[in-house]
């Protein structure tokens, strides 16, 4: 068919602008209280809105095999009240700050905070500090709660990509947290407050505590830190629980009948965040399925239209990574498509790519590092937490646009043949196997 | 903040906000032309017109626009709503006239062949399948409540569109739209950033200036009837496997006093977990473990211009049954209407509400502002209007509060949709 409309003559180059303003990172002020508490204060924007968050090392990797979701049970209870204030007390004078209190458990760490107006943020440090500090996790609330998570289980589990991601963690990690997902409905309706009690009495410590200011900051926010936190007790350390994930080829189908997409994911560890290739792989996953120029993007979607929204990324863990390609794709093409992902995998691994093609995602990935430190408070906060979580330097973040620029094509192939092996590969597909089962089966 | 608002020759309103917080810049273009009045047989038109932009025009081929964007270190995205299609970029503050040449140049004309709709067909099915079909509660409520709830098409129709309608689509039609609809005397152009306003006027005349306006066609009768009976509807749907529940309300006229009553019964009575449904329902019943609610669930009770509804949403167990919760949904919703509110409430209201513009103006990286501002330009002729927002709320009374929910949160203004989980109890699994 022809084009339309028809346009004639050559085409004009875009304009390219002046060169780039400078940007530099804020400055941040850190200090650790005598407790062992950690504070950033990090000053941005004109904005009158602050962002504060303490990150506490209590999360699903301390919990045992039988006790999946507690760390999320107790996340939920911890809203319930503190020895001097009621629930509802703490959501009103939260309101009244203009945010409220929200907490937040992943595989490491619960994140107790909130977003409030510039002015409140000292008053609002003082009502985290008795939230983080003194919960009084009432046993009235457990039953409702509980019914909650249940509920939330149940929901979770009727999603087709929720039960690949499942299915890809536990096979990643067959015998850490990391890999179990989901609790059985017994098990979840058996905690305990005694369980959660313990849970928190046993995690939830100042030693194990970073607290995040970030935003327009009104008064004395590190004398508003010390004066609510410096009671807490010290207490013990977080307990490390290293991982060693599943380098082995596996295929797995999880059928959903009539489904009329398959989710896939196709993944394998790479090397971790302290790494010198960690960078290296950043770049390379931008290139090959990161972005949405990059090569899987425009092949299965652009090119061949089989799906909506596939992307890759580099997954993190505590010192540790992997990449991850994800893409729901018709039932029909669910074959063709893992093809096709491979075919770039391969193609990546047997050629470097042209400097132009690494130029573009070299840029994008240096405007994107102004992006996620300009964009919220919560993004800055976000990446020092990263950081720090991960032991790194904090030069990792200024350094970061350098380290960008400095990868080579050749690095992009090496890159890929090193750790994107076919072979090492788990490979997960949520879809109707009856229709598929044929597609799939050269991909064992 | 300051805003300059001027109209170039050919209609296109330029909005500039300059804020040198950060080195980036947000460029945006509306285009007032929303899903809701899209062609009759052609249902989620708009939306896959939307993909066709990026396809290709006369400078930049398919991909490229992307690729221009992406390799000048930035982002980008479009959107359809109800009442308009915008395309933004946030880049860099030094490539602001790379993306300024690069939107003038779509908006001259596109240039794209039959294999790059077909192409976008399967893309935007598969996205329609995603969202919807494979999903549980996939469109749950802010597809499906329109249709239930509203009685003009305009209004009442599949947004996303019904696969056949997308598959339908011609070439013909992808040009027929963008004659109708894509002219600058129909679009505004905002930007937010770091930017110098007088170098951005000469560049938004050199690259904008030349392109001719069309003549817009008649606005179709959008409005909505006064509802006078509460409408109840359900919704099998057979993946999932809780019941859910929305109910929704018409809104007031937007900009009236009333509309502003509204924005603050939306805080009192759904934001926040100190807000008043939160506390029946969640923590004082507990029917569910959370409620979510918006003016307006694609966007925010600013960024649209015509019917809307109020719709709060929550997820249940099959033990309790719909009629209880919106008994204890009426206890609280009839304690606004039978007496003025009490000040602290409303106080407190305010306060979430004043909280909450500023996290909408300044939504990734200043877009937010962009939208608001686009969108004042083209339902308002008015951008400055975000700056009297905040008076707007404060001149709301707990008489005013009083009288909206009894005319707007009348049950007889309300539908209730209940879906009805279909799930099989177990998914089986096949270890390979």
């Amino acid at each position: 068919m022809n084009a339309l409309p028809t346009f004639a003559g050559p085409k004009e180059t875009p304009p390219q602008g002046p060169p780039p303003k400078p940007f530099h990172l804020p400055a941040t002020t850190d200090f650790v209280l005598p407790n062992g508490m950690q504070a950033t204060i990090v000053p941005y924007g004109t904005v009158p809105k602050t962002a504060v968050r303490a990150f506490v090392a209590a999360g699903a990797i301390h919990e045992s095999a039988g006790q999946i979701w507690l760390s999320k049970l107790n996340a939920a209870l911890m809203k319930e009240g503190t020895r001097t204030r009621s629930s509802e007390q703490i959501a009103r004078e939260a309101a009244e700050m203009g945010g409220q209190i929200e907490i937040q458990s992943g595989s490491h760490y619960t994140s107790v905070g909130g977003v409030v107006l510039s002015d409140f943020a000292p008053k609002f440090v003082a009502l985290l500090a008795d939230v983080v500090a003194a919960a009084s996790l009432p046993s009235s609330e457990l039953p409702r709660l509980q019914a909650d998570l249940l509920r939330d289980l149940s929901i979770d589990r009727s999603q087709p990509g929720s039960l690949a991601r499942e299915r890809f963690l536990k096979t990643l990690f067959p015998d850490h947290p990391y890999g179990r997902v989901y609790p059985s409905e017994s098990n979840l309706q058996g905690y305990t407050i005694e369980d959660v009690q313990s849970f928190y009495a046993n995690n939830f410590h100042a030693v194990r505590t970073h607290l995040y200011v970030a935003g327009k900051l009104e008064g004395d926010l590190r004398g508003a830190i010390e004066a609510a936190f410096s009671d807490w007790p010290r207490g013990t350390a977080a307990p490390e629980l290293p991982a060693y994930p599943a380098q082995a080829r596996s295929l797995q189908l999880i059928d959903r009948k009539g489904a009329p997409q398959s989710n896939l994911l196709i993944g394998v560890p790479v090397a971790p965040p302290s790494s010198p290739d960690f960078v290296k792989l950043e770049v390379m996953n931008a290139l090959l399925g990161g972005s949405f120029v990059s090569r899987i993007t425009t092949n299965i979607r652009e090119q061949k239209g089989y799906t909506y929204s596939p992307i890759s990324q580099i997954g993190t863990r505590m010192h540790l990574a992997y990449w991850l390609q994800s893409a729901d794709v018709t039932t029909a093409v669910t074959g063709p498509s893992l093809k096709e992902i491979f075919y770039e995998i391969d193609r990546l691994r047997q050629h470097p790519p042209s400097a132009g093609e690494l130029t573009g995602i070299q840029n994008y990935l240096a405007g994107l590092f102004i992006l996620r430190n300009t964009i919220s408070p919560d993004a800055i906060i976000a990446q020092l937490h990263f950081v720090d979580a991960q032991g790194l330097d904090r030069s990792y973040l200024s350094g970061y646009v350098q380290k960008v620029m400095e990868v080579k094509p050749a690095d992009m192939q090496a890159m890929a043949d090193t750790y994107l092996i076919p072979s090492k590969m788990t490979i997960v597909v949520v879809g109707d196997q009856a229709q598929i089962a044929d597609q799939i089966t050269p991909y064992q | 903040m300051p805003i300059t608002y001027y109209k170039l020759p050919n209609g296109l309103r330029v909005i500039l906000s300059p804020d040198s917080t950060a080195p980036t810049v947000v460029t945006a273009v509306y285009y007032r032309i929303g899903f809701r009045v899209e062609p009759q047989d052609r249902t989620g038109f708009a939306h896959l017109f939307e993909h066709m932009m990026f396809q290709g025009s006369r400078n930049l081929g398919k991909m490229e626009f992307i690729r221009l964007v992406q390799e000048n270190g930035g982002v980008l995205n479009g959107s359809t709503r109800f009442d308009f299609t915008n395309y933004f970029e946030l880049l860099p503050s030094n490539k602001l006239e790379t993306a300024l040449w690069a939107e003038a140049d779509r908006m001259k004309g596109l240039a794209i062949t039959g294999e790059n709709l077909e192409n976008q067909q399967g893309v935007v099915i598969n996205e329609v399948k995603s969202a919807i079909h494979n999903e549980p509660y996939g469109g749950f409520p802010w597809l499906w409540m329109p249709q239930y709830a509203n009685s003009n098409w305009y209004n009442s129709h599949n947004f996303y569109g019904e696969l056949k309608d997308i598959e339908a689509a011609t070439l013909a039609d992808v040009q027929a739209f963008f004659k109708t609809y894509y002219a600058p005397n129909n679009a505004a152009l905002a930007i937010v950033g770091d930017f110098d306003p007088g170098e951005a006027q000469a560049m938004i005349a050199k690259y904008f200036s030349g392109i001719a306006p069309a003549e817009l066609p008649p606005t179709p009768d959008i409005g909505e009837p006064r509802q006078e009976e509460e409408k109840i509807a359900t919704r099998p749907d057979p993946l999932a496997n809780r019941p859910a529940l929305a109910f929704a309300y018409h809104m007031p006229p937007r900009n009236s006093p009333e509309y502003f009553a509204m924005g603050l019964l939306d805080q009192m009575l759904v934001q926040g977990d100190d807000s008043l449904l939160y506390q029946e329902l969640v923590k004082k019943r507990g029917y569910t473990g959370d409620i979510g609610g918006a003016i307006n669930e694609l966007g925010n009770m600013f960024d649209y211009d015509g019917p809307m509804l109020y719709t709060v949403s929550l997820f249940h167990d099959a033990s309790v049954p719909p009629a209880q919760i919106m008994a204890a949904v009426d206890t609280v919703v009839e304690s606004l209407q039978s007496q003025p509110v009490a000040q602290n409430l409303l106080d407190r209201s305010i306060t979430k509400m004043r909280s909450r513009l500023y996290d909408t103006m300044t939504e990734f990286g200043g877009f937010g502002r962009a939208d608001l501002m686009a969108c004042y330009a083209l339902f308002d002729d008015d951008p400055s209007r975000i700056d009297s927002l905040e008076t707007e709320f404060r001149k709301v009374t707990p008489q005013l509060i009083q009288s909206t929910a009894r005319e707007y949160l009348r049950k007889t203004n309300r539908t209730v949709l209940l879906i009805d989980p279909g799930a099989p109890a177990a998914i089986e699994e096949v270890l390979q």
